[in-house]
């Protein structure tokens, strides 16, 4: 079924809206939440959580790109999910992984006084997103927005698994340049 | 700022670049034992490419080292290949199929070029401006499969680039014939091949082999290679090459001129 038809099915209120997203999207969600998750009994919570959100978000939203809608939802459950559990750098997840990546993005001498407003930082990463050459970008979302392995990044998009790892060493080193750009440090 | 701030604001990334990344494909969802039993089959095929690869390897390695190579590191299966001080930079000496080494430079001297011919259904890549770097990307509407491979890529590199004393490119691909040929007119080195590598099946796509060839045209004395590479056919792209026009800028470069230091040079598609 189409999003379009699928987002409709919220919109009047139908329970078909849930199977049908189920459906689409079930294994999707779940490899998303498992990812960070580490756990599949974690994993189907954030599923469930996933649709209970979606049913109390539309109406009124009406995503352009359902898959998109529902896989930000998933994620920010999953990571809610192991800050409770205080997981986050033991869990055997993909999010310990990409959060050590990410660590050469930020640039040096931080202090927590030092933190920046959350949406000023979206914003900051939003523009870096949108610079960066298409092929990079995508490995850069699949990467640290959905926490797909490398190995699986490197199959879909049929590079070599080392030219993967160059792509994102050059995107954190370019997001870095981005943030210390804009003072945020 | 910490790790966790930063792994969250990433959340808020445009839903036009989320949905752009997003892998998924419905139409694969069912996971049959099909798939499965597939899936296995091609893993013994891939341990039986392993043991062909590390012959090819030797042998490739050989040809290489009579004109080129200075230093070709010893195939061992431990052997890491460090890229700046990043774990995740690293890549494992049997990744590479093959691997060439040009003399120890220095400084280099800085080049431009700017294509003298193109086949027709690239022409509109042609102009008369001095470049570094020129892709197919623009034609991607023509090319769906580009994030694969490429019809054209031609890069300049810059030994002086390097960190180990010399550069060495890593391919990915299993090359097939070398040929070696110094071309008078223009002054170069060049080094030739066709390649392919195979990239097993997974759930998004069925098993490819993707061939392109690749040609290194080298001055090891200004240090400066011209890598041309992709899958227009080796003598268009040997058409290309022998028409490339190449200009050293007057500039001198030096380790400190840049900013990236490479232990290798990245030799896959894109």
């Amino acid at each position: 079924m189409e999003d379009a038809a699928i987002v409709d099915l919220y919109w009047q209120r139908s329970d078909r809206a849930l199977s049908e997203t189920d459906k689409k999207y079930g294994r999707y969600c779940h490899s998303i939440a498992y990812r960070i998750c580490g756990a599949v009994e974690d994993a189907e919570e954030c599923v469930n959580d996933t649709w209970l959100r979606a049913w109390n978000s539309m109406p009124t939203e009406r995503p352009s790109v359902l898959g998109a809608f529902l896989g930000r939802i998933t994620r920010n459950l999953a990571l809610d999910r192991i800050k409770a559990r205080n997981t986050v750098k033991r869990g055997g997840g993909q999010a310990p992984l990409a959060l050590s990546e990410l660590e050469d993005c930020i640039p040096g001498g931080t202090s927590p006084e030092q933190a920046v407003e959350e949406k000023e930082l979206e914003a900051v990463i939003g523009r870096f997103v949108a610079s960066l050459p298409k092929t990079e970008r995508i490995v850069f979302v699949q990467r640290y927005f959905y926490l797909i392995p490398i190995d699986e990044i490197s199959r879909e998009l049929g590079f070599h698994p080392g030219k993967v790892k160059s792509m994102l060493f050059r995107s954190r080193k370019k997001l870095r340049a981005a943030l210390e750009k804009e003072g945020l440090s | 700022m910490n790790r966790e701030k930063l792994f969250d604001a990433l959340a808020g990334i445009d839903e036009r670049y989320v949905g752009e990344a997003l892998h998924y494909s419905p139409e694969d969802a069912s996971g049959s034992s099909e798939r499965i039993v597939h899936l296995k089959k091609k893993r013994l095929i891939s341990l039986a490419l392993a043991a062909a690869l590390v012959l090819a390897l030797g042998v490739a390695a050989y040809a290489v080292y009579s004109t080129y190579s200075a230093r070709v590191p010893a195939p061992e299966e431990s052997f890491r290949i460090s890229w700046e001080e990043n774990a995740s930079g690293y890549i494992e000496w049997t990744d590479a199929k093959l691997a060439v080494t040009f003399p120890e430079t220095a400084e280099s001297r800085e080049i431009e070029f700017r294509p003298g011919w193109l086949p027709d259904e690239l022409n509109s890549l042609k102009s008369d401006e001095w470049r570094s770097r020129l892709t197919a990307e623009q034609l991607a509407d023509k090319y769906p499969d580009m994030t694969a491979s490429q019809p054209l890529l031609i890069e300049s590199y810059s030994m002086s680039m390097f960190n180990n004393g010399g550069a060495l490119l890593l391919l990915y691909y299993t090359p097939e014939d070398i040929i070696e040929e110094h071309w008078d007119e223009q002054g170069v080195d060049v080094m030739r091949f066709h390649c392919t590598q195979v990239l097993e099946a997974n759930a998004y796509a069925p098993e490819r082999t993707l061939e392109e060839d690749i040609l290194l045209m080298s001055d090891p004395d200004e240090g400066w290679i011209v890598r041309l590479a992709g899958e227009v056919g080796m003598d268009t792209l040997v058409k290309v090459a022998r028409n490339l026009e190449i200009r050293e800028t007057g500039k001198t470069l030096r380790y400190d001129d840049f900013e990236d230091h490479y232990t290798f040079m990245d030799g896959g598609v894109g």
